[in-house]
């Protein structure tokens, strides 16, 4: 974690030891969440006889699936202080295209390639764009947003696109030894995506640039393919969340998507991402992801107002950010 | 209903003869402004489809317009505002929020435009006609719908029903809501035990609905009020393989829908009569702007299309307006 104080006291021992206990005490914000979590499901389960019930831990695991996978692929952005407000439009976009291939009779196994393609080349117009450029990549993104929707009405004609093949439903509707398959794509990308920021390269550079991005670029690191590979991967994988909505809803919709940015930015900063950069993990990702689908979840088994949930979901980002800073300012007090 | 429409269309007829004796009349520097509550919606293309229908049958210019967004109010006072300025021979507009448009609708009568409010109205009186469905009544259709289908299901009106809004804050939506529950009260063995407002996110749709069936095995029926939900919860049926065991009725038409009708999964669409509100609707602008009076509502008419009529020619051109057939009077 990029948790560690970036300088160390110069002063005795005991400076050291107090650094250490305080190190000691200060748990990763997705641990708070995840707890929090546990709780909520806790007292789900005592209040809604059928929230711990096979079917609908199974609903939840496909409802939390696409939203999980846009937010990963924002967490790259965001770690290297970065954001991409086009993912929802980007995940519309060729969610459409690709149920428009499919409803022209293309074979899923030409339309797939094509898509990811289509996505890769969006994340390279929005890394170039803000490397190349220099255009703030909150612009270039909100263009994203609007532009990549807008293209999406274009193309479709603003309608739906019906009479996808029966083997899209191999992926929304079935399950691998008992779990839903969306769900293992989504763990399967997650575990792919953990790896890279952990054990790589690359993903050491993202947070060295999302830390500081001027040392980053003296110790040599190649800045520009970074930031590129970065939108590509939060591109490619809205392409798959546009992919998997058109399963799983069966049709390809060009409202799907509206808003995907932000619970993706939400789920990310709540599993312990910071929007200033150099922090955030997959697994914390994964966490609020998973909060924000049970809140869901709950809100509809207890018969709680729609309304009523939004707001909850509001309160929550706030308290978790607010949590999260306490623990960085007392961490600074320490030293 | 059909019966007043014609009235209305008779009226016209002869308004423009009195005002044009020549059968073959010039309309070609008429300019009809159409602003619906977004361009992106096949309910609203269907609306502007009626409309250069007509102007194809008038031989006058139409515009086009409207924002991308329903929730975009701003948006569609501008475009209203925009076209005030630009002088057009008359406006036809769906009004997104009946406040909001109210002020921009009574300037362009002020300023001599004839204005056709459709689909959904705007809190003031200075305008032409009201020209739309009467939600009301397709809510109170939708729940008799339900019992029917019921009924034939389980041998009695009775059971746990829920229904499901796309969005918050919408006339045309509430007044759906307020027919079904109004005409539910007849039905005293069926009781409400689930209601879910949406954001008309397809996905939210479907998850909505899929935790209404968790949370009530026991479901008999579901009311979707727009085509976002209907597809939404038809998925879910669908996907839980319970399309034979809860009657499922949803407002408006999607391509999805018209399958899931075919397929069993809906009992029965409320079809709305968007290609008459565009094709009526600039009809009646041009012979406003010829001084014809109108009444001050005209009902466009709801249908209840179901697996026993959905092929029927008569609901054709309602679920494809490519396939609308004009009837001889409104026809050249």
């Amino acid at each position: 974690m990029a948790s560690a104080p970036a300088t160390t006291p110069s002063g005795p021992a005991v400076a050291d030891e107090a650094q250490a206990s305080s190190l000691r005490h200060r748990l990763p914000v997705e641990i708070y969440v995840l707890g929090f979590t546990v709780l909520v499901w806790v007292g789900l389960g005592v209040f809604s006889r059928y929230f711990l019930t096979a079917g609908n831990i199974s609903n939840m695991m496909r409802q939390v699936s696409i939203d999980a996978i846009v937010a990963f692929g924002e967490l790259f952005p965001i770690i290297l202080a970065g954001i991409d407000l086009s993912v929802g439009s980007v995940a519309a976009l060729t969610g459409i295209l690709f149920a428009m291939m499919l409803a022209a009779h293309l074979p899923v196994l030409l339309a797939l390639p094509l898509t990811v393609a289509l996505g890769l080349l969006i994340g390279l117009i929005n890394g170039l764009a803000i490397d190349r450029l220099g255009i703030p990549a909150f612009i270039v993104t909100l263009a994203g947003l609007q532009g990549f929707r807008g293209l999406t009405y274009l193309v479709s004609g603003g309608m739906t696109v019906a009479g996808m093949p029966s083997s899209l439903d191999l992926v929304a509707r079935t399950s691998i030894a008992g779990i839903p398959t969306m769900f293992v794509l989504m763990a399967v990308i997650g575990l792919v995506s953990h790896f890279i920021l952990r054990y790589t390269r690359l993903g050491r550079y993202c947070y060295a640039i999302g830390s500081n991005a001027e040392s980053a670029r003296r110790v040599g690191i190649n800045v520009t393919q970074v930031t590129l590979v970065c939108y590509c991967i939060a591109a490619l994988f809205a392409a798959f969340a546009g992919m998997l909505l058109v399963s799983r809803l069966t049709m390809g919709n060009p409202n799907a998507g509206v808003g995907a940015e932000l619970q993706a930015i939400a789920a990310a900063v709540v599993g312990g991402a910071s929007l200033f950069g150099g922090r955030g993990t997959i697994l914390g990702c994964f966490i609020g992801s998973v909060l924000f689908t049970t809140i869901g979840n709950g809100a509809n088994l207890l018969g709680v107002s729609s309304f009523w949930q939004m707001v909850i979901e509001g309160l929550l980002i706030a308290l978790v950010v607010y949590v999260d800073n306490i623990q960085k300012k007392r961490q600074a007090g320490v030293r | 209903m059909k019966k007043l429409l014609l009235l209305a269309a008779a009226t016209v007829g002869l308004g423009l003869t009195a005002q044009a004796p020549a059968r073959a009349a010039d309309f070609s520097k008429a300019r009809i402004d159409v602003i619906v509550k977004a361009t992106t919606s096949q309910y609203w293309a269907t609306v502007f489809d009626g409309a250069r229908a007509a102007a194809k049958v008038l031989g006058l210019q139409i515009s086009t317009l409207g924002a991308t967004s329903e929730a975009d109010v701003a948006g569609e006072v501008t475009i209203m505002e925009n076209a005030i300025a630009s002088k057009p021979t008359a406006i036809v507009i769906a009004a997104t929020n009946a406040a909001a448009l109210a002020k921009p609708i009574a300037h362009a009568t002020a300023a001599g435009i004839p204005v056709i409010v459709v689909d959904s109205d705007a809190n003031t009186s200075k305008y032409v006609t009201f020209l739309a469905t009467n939600n009301h009544t397709g809510g109170v259709k939708a729940a008799d719908e339900l019992a029917r289908c019921i009924k034939a299901r389980t041998g009695k009106v009775a059971g746990q029903m829920a229904y499901l809004t796309a969005l918050a804050g919408a006339q045309s939506l509430n007044d759906r809501d307020k027919g079904f529950l109004d005409e539910l009260k007849k039905y005293p063995g069926l009781k409400i035990v689930a209601h879910r407002t949406g954001n008309n996110d397809p996905a939210r749709a479907l998850t909505d609905s899929e935790d209404i069936l968790t949370r009530n095995p026991h479901l008999v029926g579901i009311f979707a009020d727009n085509e976002i939900e209907g597809d939404g919860a038809g998925t879910a049926l669908s996907e839980k393989n319970l399309g034979s065991k809860v009657c499922l009725v949803s407002f408006d038409t999607s391509s999805e829908e018209i399958n899931f009708v075919k397929k069993g999964v809906i009992d029965a669409l409320i079809v709305q009569n968007p290609f008459m509100m565009g094709y009526a609707g600039v009809w009646y602008a041009l012979a406003a702007a010829h001084g014809v009076v109108f009444p001050h509502y005209v009902d466009s008419g709801v249908s209840v299309v179901t697996k026993a009529n959905i092929d029927s020619p008569a609901m054709a051109g309602l679920l494809n307006p490519k396939k609308y057939t004009l009837t001889p009077f409104l026809g050249e």
